[in-house]
Formats: structure tokens, sequence, C-alpha cells
């Protein structure tokens, strides 16, 4: 990458803000790795190429929630963000399968949500 | 719009009364043809807890506590068909958690400068050097009142500017990832979910002090945390956002990942700094301070991870903002690594001046034992206990002096009843007597001292004579030792002996441990009139304790018997006595 000057922070700022894409995140520190944080990622990664699907599978830091470790936090565009705990690579493929491409929340596994995050619940006040 | 209603019966673990609830409100809604716009989903946790089956419906975002079936007609037909709230059903749940240090932690990916900046990453360290004036930043920071993180709460801005004042050509800023504390982990979780705000911290500091090069010091047992405060300082550098002309200035600031060896003392800064500098991590007596003499003799500023991750937000929301949050003397937030027996362990970011009752009960969730919480020890071997009758104490560094521990960095473990105070004093000490780098007379010696009073109390050779000499010799240590960690090492056991003397009096008086921890005061032994002489206890033992045959019976060797309890948990029939 380029040396960045203070111009190319709000256009990076700005592009990446931009992008509205449903994405996949795996909590991912030594808290999540050893819970099997790892085994996770790759189920989650290999079943949306598998059925070649637009959303984007990311790796991000410990959201604090350890004891529900491996957690999986699922933002797709018109359901509220969920974050699933003590996802197993099975529960990985469910998620895919109800949440993704069903459009359905799964029972049992939410931990935590968030509403009042912009773009993820429209029409709330 | 769809609706979403999330149920969860928060009074047990089990799923069934909630299932049984669904089933109930299901067909309820199936009769006034609802079942198609709603969707219901069973939770597994909704951040509240004892307050029976609560619901949650969106999008409306209602919070229903104490929900029976008899209430499910008028939810049915006032809320789900009407959109009406029903007052007298809402529950109160106060979001208080605040992120300010955790900000980015489980948001953006740590290996990617793109989504940091996306997040406003270095938009402070832009403002910082368009401004060009470090005076300005220190103001901010002054206004702000941050404080320390690391443990001691020295103000952030006095540190910077006592070595901002110091005329010398080379400075540096160092900062402290050595997290030593047992069961604390915040540093750990920064530095691997949100590594380039700990950069722009340290960039910010170098900046305002005048110093040209940072360390990051993190101990080795940080495999992963290492790697991404590498790859991040990779990228930055490919980034321009360290090395000369930084962003566009004229501003130059390296930095470099220094790793500790594991020991304890080296997170204290005199020590660590020697660590550094490739000599043994001893400690040195202070004055002079490291902002005057420091790393090679310079000027240095050292700072926790907590404290740089601070940084950034104050200088984008301003020093006001800031102040705004917390108690009078302790201001923003502060991270905590709730564990032990609690039910969700793990990271909790609250503004200072949160209970300790809200931490561990409402947050936390109690303890998940179901056993009565009986104290929580914060602040790690430096700490103290501090026992259920306290739990309203709002945290802040005076506060928690006041009743005998510290806020440290924060580690904040939950004790039930089956924990021993005498135990748990003994485990800090211990942990403190192997960690003494052995320089000075009263950590060594008076270390091992303690510990060896401890272990004849635990034992059942404690006299009530060793209880009084447990004081004086602590006493010693607190005022004669060198560094910090001989002066705060006998706080565990003065702690535990000013709130749990109690229980140390019937290991001494009665020998006996209330909590059945201390091995040596309470044996194992078969109730023979309840033994079926199925011989399970025989073949878990993992000493070879126990003897006998089916016609004969069963009996443990006390002497052989190493009181791990094993035989206790297989028993069928209750058969096994533990007194």
């Amino acid at each position: 990458m380029n040396r960045l000057k203070k111009e190319d922070l709000n256009r990076i700022k700005a592009e990446c803000r931009g992008k509205k894409k449903d994405w996949i995140k795996v909590g991912y520190s030594t808290c999540g790795v050893a819970a099997g944080a790892q085994e996770v990622f790759a189920t989650l990664c290999r079943e949306v190429k598998e059925h070649h699907l637009d959303i984007e599978v990311k790796k991000c830091g410990c959201a604090g929630m350890c004891y529900a470790e491996p957690l999986v936090e699922v933002n797709v565009e018109g359901m509220p963000r969920v974050f699933y705990g003590k996802v197993t690579p099975e529960t990985a493929d469910k998620i895919i399968e109800k949440h993704v491409r069903g459009k359905m929340l799964m029972d049992d596994h939410i931990y935590d949500l968030k509403v009042h995050e912009a773009g993820a619940e429209a029409g709330l006040s | 719009m769809i609706k979403r209603i999330f149920i969860r019966d928060t009074n047990s673990s089990s799923a069934d009364k909630a299932r049984d609830f669904c089933n109930v409100l299901r067909n309820q809604l199936r009769e006034k043809q609802m079942d198609e716009k709603v969707q219901l989903i069973r939770a597994a946790d909704m951040g509240v807890y004892n307050q029976g089956i609560v619901m949650r419906i969106l999008p409306d975002d209602l919070l229903y506590g104490q929900v029976e079936e008899k209430d499910i007609p008028r939810i049915v037909s006032e809320t789900i068909c009407g959109g009406k709230r029903l007052n007298d059903l809402m529950c109160h749940h106060a979001a208080r958690q605040c992120r300010i240090v955790l900000r980015n932690c489980g948001v953006v990916d740590p290996e990617s400068i793109e989504d940091y900046i996306a997040q406003d990453g270095y938009q402070a360290l832009a403002k910082v050097l368009e401004q060009n004036d470090p005076e300005k930043v220190l103001a901010e920071l002054k206004t702000s009142g941050l404080r320390g993180r690391g443990g001691a709460g020295y103000p952030t801005w006095l540190k910077w500017n006592l070595a901002r004042n110091v005329k010398e050509s080379q400075k540096y800023v160092i900062c402290n990832g050595d997290e030593g504390d047992p069961g604390a982990y915040m540093d750990r979780s920064v530095l691997e979910g949100d590594p380039y705000s700990v950069i722009e911290g340290l960039t910010i500091a170098g900046f305002v002090t005048g110093a040209s090069k940072g360390y990051f010091y993190i101990r080795a047992e940080y495999p992963l945390a290492i790697e991404r405060i590498q790859k991040a300082i990779d990228q930055a550098y490919a980034c321009g956002l360290l090395g000369e002309n930084i962003l566009g200035s004229t501003f130059r600031f390296d930095a470099e990942v220094r790793l500790g060896a594991g020991a304890f003392v080296c997170g204290e800064e005199t020590a660590l700094i020697a660590s550094i500098e490739g000599k043994r991590g001893y400690p040195r007596p202070r004055p002079p301070y490291p902002s005057t003499q420091g790393l090679w003799g310079k000027p240095t500023v050292i700072n926790n991870v907590e404290t740089l991750a601070n940084i950034s937000p104050i200088i984008l929301k301003s020093g006001k903002w800031f102040a705004g949050i917390g108690t009078e003397t302790s201001k923003g937030t502060k991270v905590f690594a709730v564990t032990g027996k609690v039910k969700n362990s793990g990271l909790v970011e609250v503004p200072m001046g949160t209970s300790i009752r809200e931490i561990v009960f409402d947050i936390g969730g109690g303890a998940g034992s179901g056993k009565k919480v009986k104290a929580v020890q914060t602040g790690g071997p430096s700490g103290g206990v501090i026992p259920e009758d306290f739990f309203n104490t709002p945290v802040g560094y005076e506060n928690l002096q006041k009743i005998g521990s510290i806020m440290g960095s924060g580690g904040m473990i939950v004790m039930d009843e089956s924990d021993c105070m005498v135990d748990i004093a003994k485990f800090y000490l211990r942990f403190c007597v192997d960690e003494s780098c052995g320089k000075c007379a009263p950590c060594r010696i008076g270390g091992t001292q303690l510990l060896n009073l401890l272990e004849k109390i635990s034992d059942g050779k404690g006299e009530e004579a060793h209880l009084a000499a447990l004081r004086r010799i602590s006493f010693a240590m607190q005022k004669a030792s060198l560094c910090g960690l001989g002066q705060t090492a006998p706080n565990p056991v003065l702690s535990t002996l000013n709130y749990f003397e109690d229980e140390y009096r019937t290991h001494v008086l009665e020998k006996r441990c209330p909590a059945r921890k201390c091995g040596r005061l309470f044996r194992y032994s078969i109730i023979q009139e309840k033994c079926k002489r199925c011989g399970l206890c025989v073949r878990n033992c993992p000493s070879d304790a126990i003897s006998g045959n089916r016609e004969k019976g069963y009996v443990i060797d006390e002497a052989k018997c190493s009181r791990c309890g094993l035989c206790l948990e297989t028993c069928k029939p209750n058969a096994i006595l533990r007194g």
C-alpha cells in the first residue's frame, strides 16, 4: 500500500463504509481459538464457497463473551445482527443453511443481538 | 415486516420451560392467523438473569420480564397484533457496559488496517499531527482525567509531561504488555483484537513526549498477540503510519516488539526497562523515575496497553467527554476480566463507579454453580479479596483501596462457598514467592516465612500466635521491600485475614476447613450401612487408597488418600462421607 496522507484516511473510511455487504465474523482471539474457532471458520468458508453465497467471512477479536466462544456474529440484510455462541462445525453448517440461506434465526444458539446498529433492522426508533 | 420474538427462561439453564411457553404462544398466534408473520426463537442467553420467562420483541425492541402463560393472550392481541407496549411487563435492562477501550474488539479484523481506518482509526493521530501542538494534547488529557490502567493510577498527562520537560535528544515510550496477574487477560484481548489502536496511542505518546522510538514489551506466552502486533507494525510501516514523515508530516517514529520471558516482576517498570536493555529483570529503587532516567538512561514513558487504547477516543471526542464518564476521581471506563466461579466469564468494560454487584451478578450472571458467591479477588497477587458485604462499593482507584484491595490491572476472580480463604491466600502468596527475584531480603525471606505459616495452618498445625506473626511479617514486607512486588505480596494474606479471620481461626483452633479445601483437615470415609459393595470407588481411586472386597466391604486408607474426591463423585448410593 502507498504511504497514506490524511485525505487518504477519509477516502478509505468512506470506501469501507460504503460497502454494503452481508458478513459473518468469527471471534479469533486466543479465547476463540482455544474453543475451536479455527474449525468453525474453515467450515463457514467452505460452505459459503460451496453454495456461491455473496457473504464475507471475516476474523475478528474477542467480543468479551469468552464463556460463549467460539462466537459467530451474523449480519444479513433485513435481519437483526445476532451472535451465535458455543458454535461447533455442525452449528456452523446450520447457520449457513438456516440463517444465511433460509433467512430464519436459529433456536437455542443465540447469545446476544444488536438492534440499534444502522441498517441491521430498519425502521427502529 | 416480520416480527421476531426471542424467548428465554432466565431462571434456569434448561430450555424446557421456554419450549413449552413457545408452543403455547405459537398455538395462540395460529388462532389469530399471525403465525406466518412472527418468528419465535429460543435464545441461549439474553443478558438478563432471574427474571423468569423473558421475551424480547423485534422490531419494536420491547423487553418483557416475568412473563407467565396467562399473559400470552394479552401479548398476542395488544403487542403483537396491536403494536402496543404493555408497561406492567416491561423489564428494565439498562445497558451497563460502555465500550471505549474495547470499541473495536470483535468489530474489526485485527489483521486489516483498512478495517481500523474505517472505524475512525488514525484520525486522532492525524488531528494531533495537523495541530502540531503537544501542549494541546496534554491539556486535553488533563481535562479527561485519564489515569494509568496498569493499576497504580498515576495521571497519564503528568507522566507524559514529566518526560516531555526533560531536555534530551533521545527519549523512549514503552507499551507495557507484560500482563502477569493470574486470571487477567484484558491486555491480551486488546492486543489481539485491536492492535492498531495501541500502536496509534503509542505513536501519539511519542509525539507528545518527543520520543522517536517505541517498544512493545509483550510476554512470550502471548504468541497470537505478538503475531498480530508485529503484523500491524509491519503494515503501519508500509502505509507510512510508522517510520519517517508519518502522514506527510515531519514526525518520525519507530516501533519494535520486545518479548518478556515470563517473569512476573518484569511488569514492574524498572525491571521491564532492565529486561529491554538485555539485563536480568531486576527492579531498582526509584527515584530516579523512568520519566527522567529510564531506558538506557534516557527519559522514558511506560504506559499500560489499556491506557494507550484510551488515547485516540479522548483526542477525537475531547477530554470533557471522557471526564463525563466515571466518578469524581476515577474517570472513564475499566475493563475487567471476570473469571472464576461465575456464570459468564469474559471481558467486561464498565464505567468507573459501577458496583461490584452489578459486574458479578447483572453482567456476569452470578455464580455458575448455584452456590452463594462469597467474595471477589481483584488486583491479582498485589490485590486483596472483597467480601460480599462490600459488593455495593463503586469501582474506582480510591474506593477499592479503602476496602483493602486495589483496582490493579483488572482481573476479577469470583469465589463461592467452596473456596477456602486460607487456600486462596496461599495460592497468591506462592505465586509471589515463586516470582520474587530475590534481590531484597524482606521479599525473599518474608514471603517464604509467610508461606510456611500458611502451610502450617492449612495442615492443621497452626497456632493462635501464627495469626499475629502473619500480620507482623506482612507489615515488615510492605514497609521494607524494594519494589512493588514485595510491598504488595502480603496484601492477599492481610485482606483475607481481615475479612475472614473466622475461617483462619476455625483452621487453627478447631483444625477444620469450612470449605473442605485444605486436604489435611478433613478425610473421606465409607459409610458401611449405605455401601452397596459395587467397587466403583476402588476402580476410580487414582492413588490406590481403597482396599477390601465385595464380601467384607471397603475401607479408605487415610495415609494414601490424596483427597481428590473422585470416590465421592462416583459413588451412586452416596456412601462416601467427607468430614
